[in-house]
Parts: structure tokens; C-alpha cells; sequence
């Protein structure tokens, strides 16, 4: 009887049901299906085109004694290292500075032109990096006049800089989006706070200390996130401006996986890097949900 | 009061220091796009003497076949996109069904799956579906993932709206699709709007998936062909910059329009997690 009441329930729905069919389609297709594939294909040797087969974890292991996969790891840690101290530094820093303004106004006109580079597509400011650090490029002529020509190099070329100059590509790192949240988190910060601090006595920087950061716990958390997940399976400034290069100096384990995958159709291979970014990412998205508590999640208006 | 006006021009001050370092770099871009190949070695940091437009004819020659491409494939993706995300997250919002929830959730899991992860098998499909070198080789698969935030989005939204609306129209004899295009869809257009245009700015940036399935040079989307462009204008700043600048204008134009909106949505928390 119930059984027959669910089946009837269903057959009601009919139509409902119809009209997802569409988006699980695509889901199926390019989503589900791929997801799984890439976690059996990790346990195979594989080219992608005919020949697989089957060789159990001998892909992790080969991956943790390939010395190119252990340089990608440091360079990563130190790319996301690097990623997630400027990105709660110098955005909040810029949302402080801009929300404490007295003039509405230029307050307004500073926001807007900070927001500007968001309107720039990214493959044309790498593009731009790539040209300030050529060798003939704009760094190393400000250096030639301002006499400083002996630092002057090609800064992605250079074994000892290529990397570094990857973390300074976008210098003084304003990113748009980090600094709206940061911007939106503080004007939702309760004004009774800082009324009632300041006949408490505290100064603005206390002020900062005490209420703005606790109370933008959610959006650095937020923002520390992506961040980290963004750096962790992200290749696509060595896609346009290094492959990686000179040598290994700006290999990461992304750009490790393309290169296996798409170079030398070590398709199994290059799952098992896919795998291991899934599973890195998985555990410091869980790590960080459930050490650093916070009041909201995202670009919270609360 | 001498001590606060100080504080207030320090606040000023470096505000200007951030935002000139900022923008420098796009302010470089924009007059050495103007400049001839002597001028730029002999006067490289300062303005253009004489303003050589010929560098846009020259690089719209080569960029604007990107231009159109990447208009295509981010319109369609952005269309599908939206169509798809605002009635299956209306469904879910409004409706009660049998495994409502477990395909909900089906969904929303796969927020947590990164691209890293289905990069490779992705492009075995698609080759296998003889989608490479076509337009669809990028649509489906954009429409595809970005469905699955977009779901995220609308649904949380569409469930916000109070229910009285929904039940007068049912009570009026509307059907499902009614509903949605009359109520659901003219009620969340601000959401529906932020989506659309991140969803355009995402496809139009993407470089990996369309450097991986398309590699016919008249099918480059903008970000692929002005990697290309790079290589063959290496020493011609000129036109070089001048390209960097017209691969840049659909994506200014969008926020000239739409930029304000935008921002509107992420300090007032439109999209919430």
C-alpha cells in the first residue's frame, strides 16, 4: 500500500521530475562521470586512448619518489604560504584604511579605483607581469634609472627569482574581490561597538584589534579558504608565463599533472596528482571549517 | 583636532600610494599601446609624442577573430547557465517531491569536487563525444559546472520568498513553467543578473580548458589567442599592448554597465555560503 502510495506520489511529479533530467544530464556527463573516472584511472596506468592497466596504489608511491612532484610540493606550500599571508594582510589593510575615511565621498571615488583591475581580464595582467619582468621590461628599466643596473634579470628566467616573482605578480596585491569582502564585512560591523568602545577609551587601533578583526573572523576564514584551495590546484600563471620553468623553479603539482597528462599521456599518472590535490584540498577545507569558528560564512551582511 | 586632521591625511596618503602602485601597471599598458617601437626604446616611461593608432588596426587584424569567439562561447555558456540554474533551483525551492532532498544535496556536493580532479577524464569525454576543435567542446562543459554554484545561489534565494505569492498564482490555476517565468524569475532578477555576469567573466577568462580541447586557430577563445598573440608580436609593444587593451574591452564594457550592481551584490551579501 505505501509503496504504492510513493509510486503514485512520483507519477504525480512526473513533470517536476522531467524537467531535471537537462541539468543531471550534463551533471552525469561532465561532472559525476569524470569525478569518478579520475579516482578509478589513479589506480591504472593509463594513455587515455586504449591501454590501461590496473597497478593499485603504484602510482602514489612512484609519485612521492619523483623528484619532480616533491620540488612541485615545496613550491606549492610556498606559494600558498606566501598567497595566504598577503591575502589577509594587504586587502584588509586597504578595506581599513578606506572605511575609516571621514569623507563619504572620496571614500566612494578610492573604492572604485581599487576595484578597477577586477574589470582587466587575468590572462592580460599575467600577461602584463610577464612583460614588467622580461628583460627589457619595465622593472629593469626602473632599476637602470634609478642606477640599481646590476639587479637587473630576466626575473621569470632566473632560477634564483622565477618563484619569488610569481608570489609578486600583482603587487601591492589589492585583489578586488578579497577587498569588497573585507569592505562589506566591516560596514556590517554593529556601530554600538565602536560608540561604546570609545567611551570605554580605546583608540582606533585597539578598536581594529579588539572588534574588526574578531568580528571578520567569517570573511578571513572565507577568504583564507579560497585562497588556499585557489593555490593548491591552480597553474594557470606557469601555464601562460614559465611551464614551469627555468628547470623545475615554478613547478607545481597542477602544472606536474597537465604536463604528465598532456605532454607524455601519462593520463593514469596525472589522475593520481588530480587525486592527491582532491584529497589535500578536502582535508584543509574540513581542517579549517572546524578550527577557526566564526560568526558568518561568507560576505556576511549580519 | 590637529592630531585627528594628521591621522585623516596619513589615511589619505596612503590610500593614493596603494592605489597608484595598483593601477600603474594598466596606466603603463594604456600609453605605451600609443606608442611607435622608437619611441617606445627611446622615451619608454613617459607619454606618447605622437599617437600612433595604427597599433589598434594592427591588433584588431589579429585579436578580433578571439573577440568574436569568446563572445560566442561566454554568451551561450552564460544563457544555458541561467536558464538551467533559475528553474532547477526554483524546483527545488518550491516544490516537495520524493528525494527533493537527496538530489539536492547530489548537487551541491559536487561544490566540492575541484577541477583539478576531473581535468583529464573531462577531456577524454569530450574527445570521445568528437567535441574537440568545436565551440561545444567549452559550452557544454561550462554549463555544465556552472550550474552547480549558480543552483547553490538561487535556490537559497528563491526559498527566501514568501510563500503567499506562489500560493495565489497556484490558487489563479498557474502551471509550474507560469509560475517561474511570471513570479519566480522577475522577483530574483538581481541574483540572477550577479550570476550571469560571473559566469561571463569566468568563461571568458578560463585559459586551461579551452588551451586543452581547442586548438584550431580560428576557434581561440580571447584568452588562448592572446597567448598566441604574445608569442608572434613578442617584440612589437605597439600592437602588443594595443591587443592586451582590445582583449580587454568586451569585459569593460560589461562592468561599465553592470559594475555597480555587482559590487552592490557582494557588499550587501548577495551570494552567501
Amino acid at each position: 500500500m505505501r509503496e504504492n502510495s510513493l509510486l503514485k506520489n512520483i507519477y504525480k511529479n512526473k513533470f517536476i521530475y522531467l524537467s531535471l533530467v537537462p541539468t543531471f544530464a550534463f551533471l552525469l556527463t561532465f561532472n559525476y562521470f569524470p569525478a569518478i573516472n579520475a579516482l578509478y584511472h589513479s589506480l591504472f596506468e593509463w594513455d587515455g586512448i586504449g591501454y590501461e592497466k590496473f597497478i593499485g596504489i603504484n602510482n602514489f608511491i612512484n609519485l612521492f619518489k619523483d623528484p619532480v612532484f616533491i620540488i612541485a610540493l615545496k613550491n606549492v606550500s610556498i606559494l600558498a604560504i606566501a598567497g595566504v599571508i598577503i591575502s589577509i594582510t594587504f586587502p584588509l589593510l586597504a578595506a581599513e584604511l578606506t572605511f575609516n575615511l571621514r569623507n563619504l565621498r572620496m571614500q566612494y571615488l578610492y573604492r572604485t579605483m581599487f576595484v578597477v583591475p577586477m574589470v582587466v581580464p587575468g590572462v592580460v595582467i599575467l600577461l602584463l607581469w610577464g612583460f614588467i619582468y622580461r628583460a627589457d621590461g619595465l622593472l629593469n628599466k626602473i632599476l637602470i634609472t634609478m642606477d640599481l643596473s646590476n639587479l637587473a634579470r630576466p626575473w621569470l628566467g632566473d632560477f634564483k627569482t622565477a618563484l619569488y616573482a610569481i608570489i609578486f605578480i600583482g603587487f601591492p596585491w589589492i585583489g578586488s574581490f578579497n577587498y569588497l569582502i573585507y569592505l562589506a564585512g566591516l560596514q556590517s560591523i554593529n556601530r554600538e561597538l565602536f560608540e561604546s568602545s570609545i567611551i570605554d577609551g580605546a583608540t582606533r587601533l585597539q578598536q581594529i584589534f579588539y572588534i574588526d578583526i574578531p568580528m571578520l573572523l567569517g570573511q578571513i576564514k572565507l577568504i583564507l579558504i579560497l585562497t588556499i584551495i585557489g593555490v593548491m590546484q591552480g597553474y594557470t600563471i606557469q601555464i601562460v608565463l614559465t611551464q614551469g620553468g627555468p628547470g623545475y623553479s615554478t613547478m607545481v603539482p597542477g602544472m606536474y599533472m597537465y604536463n604528465s597528462a598532456f605532454q607524455y599521456y601519462k593520463m593514469g599518472y596525472g589522475c593520481a596528482i588530480g587525486t592527491f590535490l582532491f584529497g589535500v584540498i578536502l582535508f584543509l577545507t574540513i581542517i579549517s571549517r572546524k578550527y577557526i569558528q566564526a560568526p558568518t560564512e561568507f560576505g556576511g551582511a549580519k | 583636532m590637529n592630531k585627528a586632521y594628521i591621522g585623516e591625511f596619513f589615511k589619505h596618503f596612503s590610500i593614493i600610494i596603494l592605489i597608484l602602485l595598483t593601477l600603474y601597471p594598466f596606466f603603463f599598458l594604456i600609453i605605451s599601446s600609443l606608442k611607435s617601437h622608437e619611441e617606445f626604446t627611446h622615451n619608454f616611461l613617459g607619454f606618447p609624442a605622437h599617437i600612433r593608432w595604427v597599433n589598434y588596426t594592427a591588433a584588431w587584424k589579429a585579436v578580433s577573430r578571439y573577440i568574436y569567439n569568446s563572445l560566442i562561447m561566454s554568451s551561450l555558456t552564460v544563457v544555458m547557465v541561467v536558464f538551467l540554474s533559475s528553474y532547477v533551483g526554483y524546483i527545488f525551492a518550491r516544490y516537495k517531491f520524493p528525494g527533493r532532498d537527496f538530489l539536492f544535496y547530489a548537487i551541491i556536493s559536487l561544490l566540492m569536487i575541484p577541477g583539478a580532479l576531473t581535468l583529464i577524464p573531462q577531456f577524454i569525454i569530450v574527445k570521445n563525444l568528437g567535441l574537440l576543435n568545436t565551440r561545444w567542446a567549452c559550452i557544454l562543459p561550462w554549463t555544465s559546472g556552472g550550474q552547480i554554484f549558480a543552483i547553490f545561489v538561487i535556490h537559497s534565494f528563491m526559498s527566501s520568498l514568501p510563500e503567499e505569492l506562489f500560493e495565489a498564482a497556484r490558487v489563479d490555476g498557474a502551471g509550474i513553467f507560469q509560475i517561474y517565468a511570471r513570479i519566480a524569475v522577475p522577483l530574483s532578477y538581481p541574483t540572477l543578473v550577479t550570476i550571469a555576469i560571473m559566469h561571463f567573466v569566468g568563461t571568458w577568462n578560463d585559459i586551461i580548458w579551452p588551451l586543452v580541447t581547442i586548438t584550431k586557430p580560428e576557434l581561440r577563445p580571447v584568452t588562448v589567442g592572446i597567448m598566441a598573440f604574445n608569442s608572434a608580436y613578442y617584440q612589437n609593444y605597439g600592437p602588443l599592448f594595443a591587443g592586451y587593451i582590445l582583449a580587454s574591452i568586451p569585459l569593460v564594457i560589461l562592468f561599465i554597465f553592470t559594475m555597480r550592481f555587482y559590487i552592490q551584490g557582494l557588499l550587501s551579501g548577495a551570494i552567501k555560503m
